[in-house]
């Protein structure tokens, strides 16, 4: 019942998705209509008609930019709770007060990470 | 050398090429898709005293998904100037990919499930971690202001809500002592609904699926009143749908996944069939979901995450703990 690894069927699954895709492309070939010379304002992008800002190179500001930096490090912690909660029967005690001086000694920084990313000089 | 035409009737009427083709694959997830669409729309007329569509059938209008994919693939392509044009066809298609991926995953009934992975629960949540960043590179890939700032709030509210999803998740695995979506099902067939004892879990899910789903009250990053439908702003007819589609695809995989965890997955008595069970469940957490819709308003960015990072994540950690109680034994005082 459970599988493991790559079912011998991936190339013929492969040759599906290939032969749908084909098969939408070639109909909007000849149904859907095309624009051979579109105007600049048919490419522009949608702005509500307040014209063009900077592009898409330009830096831009990063108001929330510690919130990433939390979820790099409470998306792994989250991640050690789980092997903690598959073998939780198991390992009883012995293996909860290690897991709990982990919560603590993970838990107490983002207390202060929460503090410093609410502050305006860090946005 | 076998005759390619047997070779392609035993393929065609191989079990694992109709479950991956037809249920609970592709062309299944393709017509619910439609069919939620035509739904929600629907239920959220009838909420605001409208009427909803109700041309493209004689019954009610049911057609009316079907109707706009037609439509929707057959609209004239234009990409925006300036438009990185590799990340702005993938991400569209990327996301649908990850949104089918985590259907594959859900067992629908005894043996109905494309991949019964051992480590199901985690593989669901990890191909969910994907999705921030493949809407980032849509919103920003389109060179124009309302798609990056919606692709923007995507990546910080998705994250946000990313681990007291985890961790409201968490608490079933405590219970179960599995992570095989399978295995917590047949753990409630012995043990009753986790949906009793994980009722906080349940609550939380449901909230932080709702903000990974970026639906109202959490649709910070297609607010249409704000930012212009956000990241999904300039995408034209076939990758609208392509954008789109995904939204519902995730809605009926996290209702999918919430009713394994919780309400027994294919569970119920043996009047009806078990995959007529999943499918009851599925659609009442759905239901459930779009009325979050028609009934909250709208929080703001800072508020979302402020809540996130504080009042779900100590709730899920009470969850936890209460979880651990539930295993252990509450100890005599």
């Amino acid at each position: 019942m459970v599988s493991q690894g790559i079912p011998e069927e991936t190339g013929y699954i492969i040759f599906l998705f290939a032969a749908t895709l084909a098969l939408v492309i070639t109909l909007r070939l000849v149904i859907s209509p095309r624009d051979p010379r579109p105007t600049p304002e048919k490419k522009a992008p949608f702005e509500s008609g307040s014209g063009s800002w900077i592009p898409r190179t330009d830096h831009q500001s990063q108001r929330y930019y510690p919130y990433i930096l939390m979820f790099v490090v409470y998306d792994v912690i989250a991640m050690f709770l789980f092997a903690w909660a598959l073998d939780l029967r198991a390992l009883g005690a012995a293996g909860t007060v290690p897991i709990l001086t982990f919560m603590v000694v993970a838990l107490v920084p983002l207390a202060y990470a929460l503090h410093l990313a609410g502050q305006r000089e860090n946005w | 050398m076998p005759d390619p035409v047997t070779q392609i009737v035993q393929l065609i009427t191989s079990t694992y090429f109709l479950e991956i083709v037809v249920f609970p694959g592709l062309v299944s997830i393709a017509i619910l898709g439609a069919l939620f669409t035509w739904f929600e729309r629907k239920l959220t007329a009838r909420v605001q005293l409208r009427i909803g569509p109700m041309y493209a059938s004689p019954a009610g209008g049911i057609l009316q998904g079907f109707a706009d994919i037609i439509k929707l693939l057959f609209k004239e392509l234009i990409i925006p100037e300036g438009a990185d044009r590799f990340f702005f066809i993938m991400s569209p298609v990327t996301a649908l990919i990850i949104g089918a991926a985590l259907l594959g995953l859900i067992p629908f009934a005894p043996g109905v499930q494309i991949a019964n992975v051992e480590v199901g629960l985690p593989a669901f949540l990890a191909i969910v971690t994907l999705s921030p960043t493949i809407v980032l590179l849509a919103g920003w890939s389109a060179n124009s202001k309302f798609p990056f700032i919606g692709g923007l709030r995507a990546l910080f509210q998705q994250t946000a809500y990313e681990i007291p999803l985890w961790l409201s998740a968490l608490g079933v695995v405590m219970i179960t002592g599995t992570l095989n979506l399978t295995g917590i099902v047949q753990f409630q067939q012995n043990n009753g609904w986790l949906i009793l004892p994980q009722a906080l879990g349940a609550v939380l899910f449901v909230v932080t699926s709702t903000a990974e789903m970026e639906r109202l009250p959490f649709d910070l990053p297609e607010a249409e009143s704000e930012i212009m439908m956000g990241w999904q702003a300039e995408y034209p007819g076939p990758l609208f749908m392509l954008v789109q589609g995904p939204a519902f695809i995730k809605l009926y995989a996290f209702a999918a996944l919430f009713s394994t965890l919780y309400l027994g997955g294919y569970l119920g008595p043996a009047i009806i069939p078990p995959i007529v069970w999943f499918f009851l469940k599925t659609i009442v957490i759905i239901v459930a979901i779009m009325l979050f819709r028609s009934t909250f308003p709208r929080v703001r960015l800072d508020q979302l995450l402020r809540q996130g990072w504080t009042t779900l994540l100590t709730l899920s950690i009470v969850n936890i703990v209460i979880a651990y109680f539930i295993v252990v034994g509450v100890p005599a005082i």
